[in-house]
């Protein structure tokens, strides 16, 4: 919550967006469907994460995708069951009981027959495909509105809500206070690692697409991230947005 | 217990609740959504047998996808939508120079986009229509060893055939997206259609 906190006051100092004149109902209607006051600030923060992106995330992401697709897809299996507790406690808050009971199904399968959830035998073999579900999508339903947009380096795009929703998954995910030392620090560095490869490596065509075909990519991802958060609250998507935690 | 009468009256009531809707819809859809989901059954089986016909070189590949598009999509018509509000102010000249561009660019990346989907299905989802105007075709692409993603297609009426208005993928809208970003770059260029077309001339460039 700290850093968020400061981060806004940061944006806030660092100037704001000017809203069209109001008697330009065109453009102040684009003005609040962007829902952008912080553009300056954001695009500051998003010349730093291309920065960042172009120089290690990136690269370090073709290296990953150098290992062959079942690795990869093992790594993102695990990655899915360690994330059950999150998922099904914003299946449980949201009151989608049957949701919630594909989300523990898919644990106790994955877990036993899937050999500690390497492989999902759950999809393969049972039909359950994987969703995901946060604690944003969680408020959104509560009827909480998403504050300003905000592009946070490393992390991308988001807002108020879901960034604070953020902070609210990485807090309810027990492997977060699991323990102490040497070991449990390497597991969940490298669960931290393994996260951030798989998500960069999720998105890995889509972002090259964005930036190889955008004449503005920040608009382009702005507008994507608005429409696709939408559907995933809704539930019209194949799998409902991913986050790290 | 209803009297004859009043059972007679909500009788007829029932029947103008069932009616009068078909009635209302059959007056203002303008595209059957039978028809609009053959259209894309046969537009998605076409698509995937020049993405997936074996020994074509990339280059060919996108060639053949890219002819199928220029014959489904309504090019004008979504470029059109995208320029939104602009398109009034752009001169005649300027309008002409974009829809050429346009066309280039959308037909570039998406038959990039759909060439690269090798082994693609689209199964056909539910059809809903959604606007007075519109058909919305969910479809469900699958590729091996890729997950499953909704692909949607908005598809109207244009000069009495079906053409593809709009694509939704997992539920961002391609023509919403560029509509935003194509506003961006005039914004950001002093109000200027002009500097939307430099911006897309250099990409065609490039």
């Amino acid at each position: 919550m700290r850093p968020m906190l400061a981060l806004l006051a940061v944006a806030l100092l660092t100037g704001c967006a000017t809203p069209p004149p109001a008697g330009d109902s065109e453009a102040v209607a684009e003005f609040r469907a962007n829902n952008d006051p912080l553009e300056p600030f954001n695009r500051r923060m998003f010349a730093v994460h291309q920065v960042v992106d172009r120089n290690v995330l990136r690269p370090a992401t073709v290296a990953y995708r150098i290992l062959p697709d079942p690795v990869r897809n093992s790594v993102r299996n695990v990655l899915n069951n360690l994330r059950t507790p999150v998922v099904l406690l914003n299946d449980m808050l949201q009151g989608q009981s049957v949701r919630g009971g594909d989300t523990l199904g898919r644990f106790v399968i994955n877990s036993t027959l899937g050999l500690g959830g390497l492989f999902d035998v759950a999809e393969n073999y049972f039909g359950v495909p994987v969703h995901y579900e946060d604690f944003g999508q969680t408020l959104a339903t509560f009827g909480l509105g998403e504050g300003p947009f905000l592009f946070i380096p490393l992390l991308g795009p988001s807002n108020v809500r879901d960034l604070a929703g953020f902070g609210v998954d990485a807090a309810a995910q027990p492997l977060t206070w699991v323990g102490q030392g040497l070991a449990v620090n390497l597991l969940s560095g490298t669960r931290g690692l393994a996260a951030a490869l798989d998500t960069r490596d999720y998105y890995f065509n889509t972002i090259d697409e964005v930036n190889r075909t955008s004449l503005d990519p920040y608009a382009t991802l702005r507008s994507g991230y608005r429409q696709s958060r939408a559907a995933a609250i809704a539930n019209r998507d194949a799998t409902g947005s991913r986050s790290l935690p | 217990m209803l009297s004859p009468l009043q059972t007679r009256r909500s009788l007829g009531l029932l029947a103008m609740a069932v009616v009068l809707p078909t009635l209302t819809r059959a007056a203002t859809a303008q595209v059957d959504t039978s028809r609009a989901t053959a259209f894309i059954q046969i537009a998605g089986d076409e698509m995937a047998a020049a993405i997936n016909q074996p020994g074509l070189g990339a280059a060919l590949r996108q060639d053949r996808v890219a002819n199928i598009l220029k014959r489904i999509v309504d090019i004008d018509g979504v470029g059109r939508f995208v320029l939104g509000r602009f398109w009034r102010v752009a001169t005649p000249a300027e309008q002409q120079d974009y829809l050429r561009l346009f066309e280039a660019s959308l037909i570039r990346n998406l038959a990039g986009r759909f060439g690269e989907f090798q082994g693609v299905r689209f199964s056909l989802g539910r059809t809903q229509s959604r606007t007075e105007d519109d058909a919305l075709v969910s479809t469900v692409v699958q590729r091996p060893g890729q997950a499953a993603f909704n692909l949607d297609w908005r598809v109207g009426e244009i000069g009495g055939q079906p053409r593809i208005v709009d694509l939704i993928a997992e539920g961002t809208s391609l023509r919403l997206t560029q509509r935003s970003e194509y506003a961006s770059v005039v914004q950001r260029g002093g109000g200027q259609v002009s500097a939307l077309l430099a911006a897309m001339r250099q990409q065609a460039g490039r």
